[in-house]
């Protein structure tokens, strides 16, 4: 219900009680103004019966032609006072009553006119007219008394309809003072409570809550407001939501973006320290080239043997330098930079066999997992098997002997292939986890690695488009998926 | 294939020189230089069979040296034997001018092999 209708209502109620009061009231009023007319009517019959009394006493004492005049007067007043009561009012006193007592106005009228006619013609009264003047003034008790008491009695009525009357003002007072107050508290229960609701609502949606709902009833425009505030409401949690979401996917990227940024950053330095050292080891290189060649040459050199055999550990030690030098440098992949179609499952065929022999050492099972109808994709051969050969080499270094390595390929969507190498060893700490990607860093046994696989592989595949994905669990174990896209643009090889 | 002559074009004169003398002792007719205007001289002078060419000279660029040199000599060989990475040779825009890039430092062998198949190649 609409609050203009509610307010219209409350209104209402009201004013029908009062008009309610007002008739009953109106009534009662009226119920006493005819009382009072009869009570007037009566008093005035009574006066005139008196009148008629007196003259009647005064006629019969003096017998006076006047007093008989009055007393007629007085007799036709009053029949005429009778006469003209209104039906209402004969109802009041009863017919019956009313009749008879015209009746004994007629017949005490009758025995007056005879015995006045009687005292004219006899100029006294006859024994016989005492008995009548008996029954005549008998008939007049009788109605005096009838008039008194009917006075009595509406007199009586009148008291109780007052009576009645204040009790009932007193009640419907009451009654409209109590309804009264309940309706105005209803009514503004009605229309405060849920503007109370709505502005606890919304003092929550200040501070930043958008759960709640509100549960307005009814049909009223603050019904309506609760509504609309309810898709509102529902708007801004989902508004926050997605922002929340669109902050964290924002973090996420920016997280990624940092770490290429820094591998970027790392991998150009290293290339610099390389660049610079292959130079003075060039030279290192050639001199004790030109050593052992002078040495080979000369026939009576002393400690011959010796000096090659030092000679041959500053080249070994030359070719451990050279070996990173050269990794961090890529040169090796120098020679196959064209991209051609490649069908991942025969490329990842190849570098398993590669390491067939380490597998077969180690005792691990390996699982192969492949999706046959995976497209070929194009992209560089000799880089993609080195991606491999890293990530499944640390796979297989990672696992107890006798442990499982599973390689799987799948197809991610349109325009990505991925490839998951997934082993159950020693997995990675989320410390270690952090910087798998940046060269030089290894947990492995200095003559085992040189922190560069993983550096590589990243650099490989973030240049061709694609990315790795890592997931470890400590003492459960890794999976790296590699996600390579199908057509392949590689960065910093314009001529392909 | 022997006697062939060999420049040797590079900055770092204790890398060219000992460099030279090792080719030498293999019996390669081998001289080495050390800027580029040394290396115009003498291709021009004496027209060498392979060039080993060290890419980042101070002054001029690996590609300037390579296109000027094979005016004065067009069938000479070019082998870049640096110290730089793969991505900076590509930068170059020479990989079709030359006969191959070799990373510094490098096995003696290997380095003559190369040195013997570019000779084949250019007769």
């Amino acid at each position: 219900m609409k609050i203009r209708k509610k307010l219209f209502l409350g209104f209402g109620l009201y004013i029908i009680l009062a008009t309610i009061l007002g008739f009953l009231a109106y009534k009662e009023l009226q119920i006493i103004t005819t009382r009072l007319t009869v009570v007037e009517i009566a008093d005035d019959i009574t006066n005139t019966i008196l009148e008629v009394r007196r003259y009647e006493k005064n006629f019969l004492l003096y017998k006076d032609r006047e007093d008989f005049h009055e007393l007629k007067k007085y007799l036709a007043a009053l029949k005429k006072n009778i006469d003209n009561i209104r039906t209402e009012i004969i109802n009041e006193f009863g017919t019956d009553n009313y009749n008879m007592m015209k009746e004994s106005i007629a017949e005490y009228e009758y025995l007056f006119d005879r015995i006045a006619e009687n005292l004219r013609a006899h100029e006294g009264l006859y024994k016989n007219e005492k008995d009548s003047i008996d029954k005549m003034r008998l008939k007049a008790r009788e109605i005096q008394s009838f008039t008194e008491n009917l006075l009595k009695r509406e007199r009586e009525t009148i008291n109780s309809l007052l009576k009645s009357s204040v009790r009932l003002l007193l009640f419907a007072i009451l009654i409209i003072m109590v309804l009264g107050t309940v309706i105005n508290i209803k009514l503004g229960a009605s229309i405060a409570a849920p503007i109370r609701s709505l502005e606890e609502a919304t003092r929550k949606v200040a501070k930043g809550d958008f759960s709640q709902r509100l549960n307005l009833k009814g049909k009223d425009e603050i019904a309506s407001l609760g509504a609309s505030f309810n898709q509102m409401e529902e708007r801004l949690q989902e508004t926050m939501s997605s922002l929340e979401l669109a902050v964290e996917r924002l973090h996420e990227k920016q997280a990624q973006l940092i770490e290429t940024e820094k591998l970027a950053t790392l991998g150009k330095f290293a290339a610099g320290v390389a660049h610079e050292i292959n130079n003075p080891l060039a030279i290192i290189n050639e001199k004790a080239g030109l050593m052992k060649d002078i040495i080979e040459l000369s026939h009576d050199f002393p400690n011959k043997d010796k000096f090659l055999n030092l000679l041959n550990a500053v080249f070994d030690n030359v070719n451990r330098c050279s070996v990173i030098t050269h990794r961090i440098l890529g040169f090796a992949r120098k020679a196959d930079i064209t991209p051609e179609l490649i069908d991942i499952n025969s490329l990842l065929g190849n570098v398993i066999k590669f390491l067939e022999q380490d597998i077969m050492l180690k005792g691990i099972s390996l699982k192969l997992d492949m999706e046959k109808a995976i497209p070929p994709l194009r992209s560089d051969r000799i880089q993609l098997e080195q991606v491999f050969l890293n990530i499944i080499k640390n796979a297989i270094d990672a696992v107890e002997d006798g442990g499982i390595v599973r390689i799987s390929t799948d197809i991610k969507d349109n325009n990505t292939i991925q490839v998951a190498v997934q082993d159950n060893g020693h997995g990675i700490s989320k410390e270690i986890l952090r910087h798998i990607f940046e060269p030089f860093f290894t947990t492995k046994e200095k003559s085992k690695g040189t922190g560069l696989g993983l550096s590589i592989a990243y650099g490989i595949v973030r240049r061709i488009g694609g990315n790795i994905v890592v997931e470890s669990e400590v003492n459960k174990g890794t999976t790296f998926t590699v996600e390579i896209p199908l057509q392949t643009e590689l960065h910093g090889g314009e001529n392909i | 294939m022997r006697d062939a002559k060999v420049l040797i074009v590079d900055d770092e004169v204790e890398f060219a020189t000992a460099l030279s003398e090792r080719l030498q002792l293999r019996n390669y007719a081998a001289k080495a230089v050390f800027c580029a205007e040394d290396a115009f001289a003498i291709t021009k002078a004496e027209q060498p069979d392979l060039m080993l060419l060290d890419l980042k000279m101070p002054g001029m660029h690996g590609r300037e040296i390579v296109k000027t040199v094979k005016q004065f000599s067009p069938g000479i060989q070019v082998i870049i034997l640096t110290g730089v990475s793969e991505d900076q040779i590509l930068e170059e825009g020479i990989e079709g001018e030359v006969f191959d890039c070799i990373m510094k430092p490098v096995d003696i062998s290997v380095l003559t092999q190369k040195i013997d198949e570019a000779l084949k190649k250019r007769n």
